[in-house]
């Protein structure tokens, strides 16, 4: 049924669905949706989104230098995620270059977290105690055997991870943290916030064609290219097209999790639906229709909100197999990962409530369960089950469906 | 996840198949096969017997490379290279037993992974201090890292005796060789001495047909390897069909170059000797998952499902010979040969993991790695 979200179809249940509505079917008809995300005005691109793509190559940088036990300082990684613009903070001079930077945008959404200062600087610290806590807990011991209690090295098959003393992988927590923290808070809660989209008279110029200074787009259409660019933002995934790469791209965030979404067939047709909604919306700034571009903001938020709980359900599953296999270092990884994600959970948005679907002080006890005592070493199958379920039962899925 | 999703539908249809089976056969769940039997052939004319063949292969090796190591020459690395040749192809009679005190080790990892890492090695003979037990140096440890040491070092044999003569670090390549060695015999000798100090006896009283029994593990621990370590391993990652281009230098032996065809012809062989039950260094044959096969009477295809399986090794095996000796020469020059030997190894990755496994009502028990 999913696969039939074709543009056309798409075109045709928005003109199904307008004939009733006789005062907007006429601006509504005017929505052209492309094949591709391709928008132009006088001949020339209006869509860009650079500052984004900075920052999910800071992000990709500063993850891929976690386990740089030679090279690495905790100043040297903290300054990568508060990046002052022209400091070498990056192996990549372009990032050196930029102004932006991630720690800035991390929980800074304006549904979110506007009035909220308190929370998001909560949350900034704890990804900087990530970083603190991997350089002086981690590295230390980069060649000590992991055990309860003691950070280390442990086997996960021919590979080798890195934990703290209960048994996570700092890197992997901080990588599917930030997926939350700054992907799907900035893509949800920021730029496809109302308040964003309709700021001051971004509605009046865009439909104007008022253009945002010298650049070639509306503010309207620009805020919604930026949501656009902190999921399709990687420089390997084509702009115009980006489901051409889905599962094979070199993005290590979002995109990267809502193509293996999409890989279940629990979930098929994920990835298209958000692409679909995406250029729906974009077409409807273009035409006028704000209605139709606010219920592709609701099939965005629902969607991308989905692809973290199933990946958190995912992994917290997987991890809970490998303890019982006594893979206790690939148990690890995927319990750092699957804790990770279920960090995320706190920027997912129930369009029906304008919340997350499971509450901050839910995530706080399910963190608290799953860290107590020694951590990873000692939780059980049922902590495991429990959150997994009640993740699951959130979003209306079933484990089942998340873990195969 | 897709294909995992697929065989866990299947497995749902197979699983109402059966309940209806039993509806009118209650009885059939439960076979009588007499797993014991088959696990006393295993653990007695099988593994013991391999590891015991391998533990004096790995000592023997470990005094040729001391002995080079004491009079480094082009003759006696020569020797050495004998040996380490004998006793890796011995090895892949015990590598698929990745089962009590050899999966608490990580036997196979520490003794086999390829390709090694250079730097590693190279950085860990530099600073002369280094634990093997650490999973860090797994990729710079066992049979890769001997061969880095006997043949890639440099190109001639004068130029590789040189770094244990007149090389500046002399001293610590030679502890290092040593250092491989000795581990390989130690990690081999404690495996043993479990199997001989009581593990053997856990192992063949363990009948229960749940995941916890024997016959399960090693049914998963045997398919798995077959899966990941031969088929994947040997042939599959370096021809590419995991990747986007070859990787001729993620053959098994890299720089002996001209014996990863007949290391993998080895394993090939252990695993089928293993799937008929055939006594090690033997031609006498024992239960087995093929006479299991024959007594559940699982047919495939109006076949027998063991004889299906043992001609499909059969396939496999020739098209294994057909190969250039070096695989990698073979991926450079034509890796369509590679690829086709790849599809039919595959093969018998269904026959046994999907077909033999349901028929033994055994849940395979691992999950493709996640890749990040």
């Amino acid at each position: 049924m999913k696969k039939l979200l074709y543009p056309a179809v798409v075109m045709s249940l928005i003109l199904a669905s307008c004939s009733s509505d006789d005062e907007a079917g006429d601006v509504q008809q005017d929505v052209d949706v492309p094949t591709n995300y391709s928008f132009e005005r006088g001949g020339e691109t209006t869509v860009q989104f650079p500052g984004q793509t900075t920052r999910l190559q800071m992000s990709t940088e500063l993850i891929g230098s976690f386990n740089n036990f030679d090279t690495a300082t905790e100043e040297s990684l903290l300054n990568m995620f508060a990046h002052v613009e022209g400091a070498n903070d990056f192996e990549n001079t372009d990032l050196n270059a930029s102004g932006k930077n991630i720690k800035s945008k991390t929980a800074a959404s304006a549904d979110y977290f506007s009035a909220n200062a308190t929370e998001s600087a909560e949350i900034k610290a704890d990804f900087e105690s990530y970083i603190s806590d991997q350089v002086n807990i981690v590295f230390p011991n980069e060649n000590t055997i992991a055990e309860p209690g003691v950070a280390g090295q442990i086997a996960d098959g021919s590979s080798v991870r890195y934990v703290n003393e209960k048994g996570v992988e700092l890197n992997q927590v901080f990588a599917k943290g930030l997926i939350g923290a700054l992907l799907t808070d900035q893509i949800l809660n920021n730029y496809l916030s109302t308040s964003v989209l309709d700021e001051a008279s971004n509605r009046e110029n865009n439909d104007n064609q008022i253009l945002d200074g010298d650049n070639n787009y509306t503010t309207m259409e620009h805020k919604w290219d930026e949501a656009y660019g902190y999921l399709y933002g990687d420089p390997s995934i084509p702009t115009e097209n980006p489901n051409s790469v889905l599962n094979e791209s070199d993005d290590r965030l979002l995109f990267n999790y809502l193509g293996r979404v999409d890989g279940d067939e629990d979930f098929e047709g994920l990835a298209e639906d958000v692409f679909t909604a995406f250029k729906t919306g974009r077409a409807a700034i273009v035409a006028g229709d704000y209605e139709l571009r606010d219920e592709q903001v609701a099939i965005i938020k629902e969607n991308i909100s989905k692809t973290i709980a199933v990946r958190a359900v995912y992994y917290l599953q997987a991890g809970k197999e490998a303890i019982a296999n006594n893979d206790m270092g690939g148990a690890f990884h995927d319990l750092s990962e699957g804790f990770g994600f279920m960090y995320s959970l706190r920027f997912t948005n129930n369009t029906n409530t304008g919340a997350p679907y499971v509450s901050p002080s839910e995530l706080e006890t399910f963190k608290t369960q799953l860290l107590e005592g020694n951590g990873f070493w000692d939780v059980t199958p049922e902590t495991l089950d429990t959150i997994s379920e009640t993740m699951a039962s959130a979003f209306g899925f079933t484990v089942a469906e998340a873990a195969n | 996840m897709i294909k995992k999703g697929l065989f866990l539908l299947l497995m749902g249809m197979i699983v109402f198949a059966c309940s209806e089976d039993e509806s009118t056969n209650p009885d059939e769940s439960d076979d009588a096969f007499d797993r014991k039997a088959m696990l006393v052939n295993w653990a007695d004319n099988i593994i013991v017997p391999s590891y015991t063949a391998f533990n004096t292969e790995a000592k023997n090796l470990e005094t040729v490379i001391n002995n080079f190591t004491e009079n480094p020459s082009v003759e006696t690395l020569q020797q050495t290279r004998l040996t380490w040749r004998e006793s890796y192809l011995t090895f892949q009679h015990v590598s698929m037993f990745e089962i009590g005190r050899a999966e608490a080790l990580n036997y196979r990892n520490r003794v086999n992974v390829y390709p090694t890492n250079t730097s590693e090695v190279d950085n860990l003979i530099a600073e002369g201090n280094y634990d093997l037990s650490l999973p860090s140096t797994i990729d710079a440890q066992g049979f890769p890292a001997i061969d880095y040491m006997l043949n890639g070092l440099a190109v001639t044999n004068e130029e590789i005796v040189a770094f244990y003569t007149t090389n500046g670090n002399a001293q610590n390549y030679k502890d290092y060789l040593n250092t491989l060695a000795e581990t390989i015999s130690t990690l081999t000798e404690t495996v043993l001495n479990d199997w001989n100090n009581g593990y053997r006896d856990t192992f063949v009283d363990n009948t229960s047909s749940s995941a916890s029994g024997s016959v399960d593990k090693l049914a998963n621990d045997y398919v798995f390897y077959y899966e990941k370590a031969l088929r994947a391993g040997k042939v599959g990652i370096p021809a590419g069909v995991f990747s986007n281009e070859p990787l001729p230098e993620k053959v098994e032996a890299f720089y002996k170059e001209d014996i990863s065809k007949q290391l993998a012809i080895e394993a090939l062989q252990a695993t089928q000797n293993f799937f008929e039950g055939k006594h090690f260094n033997s031609a006498t044959k024992g239960e087995s998952f093929k006479t299991y096969l024959a007594y559940l009477n699982t047919i495939k295809n109006g076949e027998n499902l063991g004889n299906l399986i043992t001609a499909q090794f059969e396939t496999a095996k020739t098209n294994l010979q057909g190969l250039n000796d070096n695989f990698s020469l073979q991926i450079e020059n034509d890796n369509t040969k590679m690829l086709n030997t790849y599809n039919e190894l595959q093969r018998n990755v269904i026959l046994m993991k999907v077909d033999m496994l349901q028929a033994m009502d055994i849940s395979v028990d691992y999950v493709d790695a996640d890749g990040d």
